[in-house]
């Protein structure tokens, strides 16, 4: 019945099932409680799988080509430059919260990302990593930010990790735990202190640890050397986390559904694929002037009258054709457009790796992965050896492979599944696993918990059991 | 004892105004803001600080985000992998 249900989302940006489930769990008695007395399984993410925009597929329950945008940040129109970033004003949908604010219930939202600037709901909300600075409103209601700053002593509110790209692993690391400490010590505050029907937060430290450590602890890994200091650090943080979470059920409450989610998953990099560079090469795209060393292609001069295609790097790339009557100095004609893209598609799929075997990279298109393509999607999305590389969208890199990421050290790329726990007290799981659940099924399933119907056309489907 | 009517000036004077509501603990801050500063009331303030925001005729950009905001975003997301 509405308004009787209390239903709490935990969620840890990044955490990956190889660990949680099947690695460290009987470290974790927290989750080992949840998942033995609920349901688990493998959460498919969205595409691409990534923060942005993962998290607004989850609390809205529709993919990102219905939602309109394809990553952090996406083009406006067809101008070469373009571009903007993804936040909480691109999500157009109702997100769970919003729909509870319509039924009269109450919710409390720490972190989640896409939620800077905050708008008005019926709640209080701590907005995410994507908030500028902490001189920012980045609380609702506004007096909730001096109440916060109380709360940590004066200690400074960290939005995110600062500096990530350090070669000082410890600070970074105190820093990984300081943020989930501050954020724990927010949500259990707001617990005690407000009437609340709904409650979800989102720590980044998983993936900040993951990135940033991922080589040290993983044997696999081309990097990893035996007997770091960071062997066990994944580990030893996600034991702390999981006691920290042991107290964050306690404030939940005895009759409150949890859920534990991630957005996507983790797993080894490899190396990176320099998208333009082959682009370059394989006479897709033309440059005035070639650089001598790493330069972003933002930087360089392109010749559009020669240039078909163009990509941006990140953890996969997008790649935009250079199609006439579109885009501004377009020279495909837009009869040939599905000829040369799949053209193209074959010859990426095709790239070997560094040792000329193949790579198994995965080349999508839009409109067959997406209900509808809204905005402006890439003409391809790319994930390099099916995600165990990563996309470097500069040139003048000199290979095409590169091994050291220049902006810093980065180990980890993510993987298409996350996690997924749910545990009803009033309808225990036993401990069951559930195959085949997406991303998109966890807005319509705790909306069902509420008896409330979601939209028409949200793609995802409750989680029975 | 039957009510008086109220009188018709007040009646057409009350026309032009609405009542919003706002959070109890908000109207009690601004009270506090508001002593010694010459505003009459929290009503006044309200009415003053309003006016001065629709007279700018909209409010912020699109996104919300000043060019400044947006650096300190890329800048974030530069550093932690997502950008470039």
């Amino acid at each position: 019945m509405p308004g009787k249900r209390k239903v709490a989302i935990i969620g840890l940006d990044c955490a990956t099932p190889q660990l949680l489930f099947d690695r460290y769990l009987s470290d974790l008695p927290t989750l080992k409680r949840l998942v033995r007395g609920g349901v688990w399984g493998r959460l498919r993410s969205s595409d691409p799988p990534i923060t942005v925009p993962a998290w607004a597929c989850m609390t809205t329950g529709v993919d990102a080509g219905v939602l309109g945008f394809y990553g952090f940040r996406n083009r406006k129109d067809y101008s070469y430059d373009g571009m903007a970033f993804a936040t909480s004003a691109a999500v157009k949908r109702d997100r769970v919260w919003d729909r509870l604010s319509r039924e009269g219930l109450r919710s409390i939202v720490i972190g989640v990302p896409q939620t800077y600037p905050p708008r008005p709901f019926n709640g209080d909300m701590v907005t995410c990593f994507l908030t500028p600075s902490v001189e920012s409103q980045f609380t609702h209601p506004p007096e909730l930010k001096g109440e916060i700053a109380g709360l940590l002593g004066g200690e400074e509110y960290l939005l995110d990790v600062k500096d990530f790209r350090t070669d000082d692993k410890k600070f970074v690391l105190n820093q990984c735990y300081k943020m989930t400490e501050q954020r724990m010590k927010i949500a259990t505050h707001l617990l005690k202190s407000r009437p609340w029907d709904f409650f979800m937060m989102v720590e980044m430290a998983p993936d900040r640890i993951y990135h940033g450590f991922w080589s040290h602890t993983d044997p696999t890994h081309p990097k990893y050397v035996a007997g770091n200091e960071y062997e066990n650090c994944i580990r030893d943080y996600h034991r702390w986390l999981d006691a920290r979470m042991g107290e964050l059920v306690t404030a939940l409450g005895p009759e409150t559904v949890i859920l534990v989610v991630s957005d996507h998953g983790a797993k080894k990099m490899d190396g990176g694929i320099c998208v333009n560079e082959w682009l370059v090469r394989s006479g897709w795209l033309a440059l005035a002037d070639k650089p001598s060393k790493p330069t972003p292609l933002g930087k360089c001069k392109i010749d559009w009258s020669k240039t078909r295609a163009w990509g941006e790097g990140g953890y996969y790339a997008r790649i935009f054709l250079n199609v006439r009557g579109r885009e501004p100095n377009g020279i495909i004609p837009a009869a040939d457009y599905e000829k040369v893209r799949n053209q193209l598609k074959a010859a990426i799929e095709a790239i070997p790796d560094h040792r000329g075997k193949p790579l198994g990279t995965k080349v999508l298109k839009p409109e067959e992965i997406y209900r509808k393509t809204a905005g402006v999607p890439p003409d391809l999305l790319v994930y390099w050896g099916n995600l165990d590389w990563r996309s470097v969208g500069q040139v003048g890199m000199g290979s095409v492979y590169t091994f050291e990421n220049d902006t810093g050290p980065d180990d980890a790329n993510h993987d298409y599944n996350g996690i997924f726990v749910m545990y009803d007290p009033a309808h225990p799981g036993a401990g069951r696993q559930l195959d085949g659940l997406s991303i998109m099924d966890v807005a319509p399933t705790v909306l069902r918990l509420y008896g409330i119907a979601p939209e028409a056309d949200v793609q995802g489907k409750p989680i029975t059991y | 004892m039957p009510r008086p009517k109220p009188k018709p000036k007040r009646k057409a004077k009350g026309r032009d105004k609405v009542t919003i509501k706002i959070p109890r603990e908000l109207y009690r801050r601004l009270t506090t803001l508001i002593e010694g500063t010459g505003f009459g009331s929290v009503t006044e303030f309200i009415i003053y600080v309003l006016r001065d925001l629709a007279a700018g005729g909209k409010l912020e950009q699109e996104a919300g985000l000043s060019p400044r905001e947006v650096d300190l975003i890329r800048n974030r997301l530069k550093s932690l992998g997502y950008l470039e």
